[in-house]
């Protein structure tokens, strides 16, 4: 009797780690095909897909490179991302300390729109904001125009300018950013607050001594979960730049999606050089996203 | 009394000046572009100057009807649906049970399982979509690893009909032809013969058998060729496989960690009464975790109606539509050809109310049939 259910346990334990194995061949075997197919020269590739390169070449990659113009498309994401993600997190937390240690009225009507907006996806909005942002910057050329300023060119603000993108990633990231921050800073002891306040300290001097160092842990979480998001971002750059100096890598990636093309080998390395960047991220901060992740704070 | 007067008044200042950045971000990101997408879908503007250039006017809910009437869009929304469900029913479920196996320490390295498994939602949604049609493509690699297999099956029984040498009797061929790829046949009249004699006229000898081998091979072996994209609802799979694919890690770290906030004491209680893993899980684990349930479906219901760049890469809504979703619709009649900004709005509108419904009854179900925390 006994041997027999410890039979069964291990039959049981042995599927557990089939179904366990297989998916994890499922999931990372694609990727890891990936990155081997981009050493393989385009007349290897067409006759064997499976195999490992029999030599690994680099110049799929030098090739992808200058094709891609990658050192511009990362240099962008870069930049909209650290700015954004930075952004995000300075706005939420003065945010929060508002919403969370100084009693309004006004509090239940706005921090819960916010949180109504965690269910909003930009995606679903992207054909109003196009049209609300290149309206605006028709209105600003015509002033501009009327005053006799910058006659003869439009001016652009919001619309494919960095400004512009910025000013959008940082809103669409700040509800569940904004709902975050306000529910840590509800556990920071109101006293403390109140302490300085008694000693005389402005609001402004608390936050940045106390409710902004307090806030560190949040405040990493929520740059740590923003930043893929941010650097894989396509819906919105997709139509609020159309300037090539200002293309980010997922759509610079897009471009090697031809269904003409038939240079393998460049199209894979571009593929590698598009997901590289988030997987070293990942690798250096995969606690920190797992910890986000367990909480529910990012959109699937 | 006046310097609590002042320090209300400060206070108050202070508030609006900590939360206004916040607010007018929201609103110029969320609040405004809601309700020009309504102001618009009842209207007739045309894309030009909104004020000061050719007149419009809002002209009641036509578009709407034009919606109800639009077969793309019935069938944009039906394949939304479908992800919808792949998400709330696949990934979910699947990602609850393997959560439960890492989280019973049923299989060891439960933190490698969970680092592996979440790899693809770090990933560019854009890499994975041209990687994934490459995979799916008539030439792709999933049509060579299968042929492979197919190749490998088929010269095994070869082989075992050559056992004792070429010997080319009908009784060989008609063994030859039970193993061949069916397809393969149908340019002959007469299989049997003519396969016969092609054989015997090519003068295989046992000593060359490999070329006899490679030459069945190329001639009769079992051959598929990918063809996703030829019909609806087929045209589906591979993006529904994908939805499932990316996203599904993600889900089994939110479970596995809410699952380590329950009481092991009740589990451990459980099994030594005799409740077995799946009574521990139906029993125990689902109605403790009812809420965070809920929330994952929301997530979903949320991510997937709004799911747009994975398909945009993999076959931005085509061949002829077919695998078209709300959000690239949506996209194509405002950006492609003659912008119709009227029509995109509705659609816009459209997937907020529709999410906003999915989600109200997603909840409805939690409060009526979860557990209580």
């Amino acid at each position: 009797m006994n041997s027999w259910k410890t039979a069964v346990a291990w039959v049981g334990k042995g599927m557990a780690y089939a179904v366990m194995g297989l998916f994890s061949l499922m999931t990372i075997y694609p990727v890891i095909w990936l990155i081997y197919n981009s050493f393989k020269t385009n007349a290897e590739f067409m006759v064997d897909k499976i195999s490992l390169p029999k030599e690994w070449i680099l110049s799929n990659y030098v090739g992808a490179w200058t094709l891609g113009t990658f050192d511009m498309l990362i240099g962008n994401s870069v930049i909209f991302t650290l700015v954004s993600a930075v952004g995000i997190v300075f706005i939420s937390v003065l945010a929060g300390f508002g919403f969370a240690k100084m009693p309004n009225k006004a509090t239940a009507p706005i921090y819960g729109s916010f949180v109504m907006g965690i269910l909003l996806s930009i995606t679903s909005l992207m054909v109003p904001l196009f049209i609300q942002v290149s309206q605006l910057d028709r209105m600003i050329s015509d002033g501009f125009h009327a005053l006799g300023m910058f006659t003869g060119h439009d001016v652009h603000v919001f619309y494919n300018t960095s400004f512009g993108v910025i000013l959008i990633y940082v809103g669409s990231g700040l509800p569940m950013a904004v709902y975050l921050c306000t529910e840590y800073i509800k556990s920071i002891p109101t006293s403390l607050v109140e302490a300085a306040r008694i000693d005389g300290a402005t609001y402004f001097s608390i936050f940045w001594r106390i409710i902004l160092p307090m806030s560190t842990p949040i405040a990493t979480t929520i740059a740590v979960l923003n930043v893929p998001g941010l650097w894989n971002e396509f819906a919105l750059i997709n139509i609020m730049v159309s300037d090539e100096t200002l293309k980010t890598l997922p759509l610079g990636i897009l471009r090697f999606n031809g269904q003409r093309s038939v240079d393998y080998g460049k199209q894979f390395a571009a593929l590698v050089i598009g997901m590289a960047p988030m997987l070293v991220f990942y690798f250096l901060f995969r606690k920190q996203i797992t910890a986000g992740v367990s909480g529910g704070a990012v959109k699937g | 009394m006046a310097r609590a007067v002042r320090n209300r008044a400060e206070t108050n200042w202070a508030y609006w000046s900590f939360i206004t950045p916040a607010f007018v971000l929201y609103l110029f990101v969320f609040g405004f572009p809601i309700i020009l997408s309504f102001v618009l879908s009842v209207s007739n503007y045309g894309g030009g100057k909104m004020f000061g250039g050719d007149p419009w006017s809002l002209v009641g809910l036509g578009e709407y009807f034009k919606l109800a009437n639009d077969s793309n869009f019935w069938l944009a929304l039906k394949n939304n649906i479908y992800i919808v469900l792949i998400s709330v029913l696949g990934q979910i479920p699947l990602a609850f049970v393997l959560a439960y196996i890492i989280f019973r320490k049923i299989v060891r390295w439960g933190e490698g399982w969970q680092a592996i498994l979440y790899v693809p939602a770090i990933i560019s949604v854009i890499v994975l979509g041209i990687m994934w049609k490459m995979i799916f493509a008539s030439n792709g690699l999933l049509a060579d690893i299968i042929n492979a297999m197919d190749t490998q099956t088929f010269l095994t029984s070869l082989n075992g009909l050559l056992a004792n040498g070429l010997n080319v009797t009908d009784d060989f061929v008609t063994k030859l032809l039970a193993i061949s790829e069916p397809r393969a046949l149908t340019g002959f009249t007469n299989p049997l013969a003519e396969i016969k004699d092609l054989i015997l006229s090519n003068g295989y000898t046992t000593q060359n058998l490999d070329v006899f081998r490679s030459d069945m091979v190329n001639l009769l072996a079992p051959k598929w060729t990918p063809d996703f994209l030829s019909k609806q609802d087929i045209a589906m799979i591979p993006i529904l496989f994908v939805t499932l694919w990316v996203w599904t890690g993600m889900y089994i770290i939110m479970f596995h960690a809410n699952m380590q906030k329950i009481d092991t004491a009740i589990i451990e209680a459980a099994r030594i009464d005799g409740a077995s893993e799946l009574q521990v899980l139906s029993h125990v684990i689902v109605p403790n975790l009812s809420g965070v349930l809920a929330n994952a479906a929301i997530l979903c219901i949320a991510g997937s109606l709004n799911t747009f760049a994975l398909i945009w890469a993999m076959t931005a809504g085509g061949p002829m539509n077919i695998t078209q979703v709300l959000a690239i619709y949506m996209f194509q009649n405002a950006f492609i050809g003659v912008p119709n900004f009227p029509l995109a709005n509705a659609i816009s509108v459209f997937i907020v109310l529709f999410s906003f419904i999915l989600i109200g009854l997603t909840l409805l179900v939690e409060r009526r049939y979860g557990g209580r925390e």
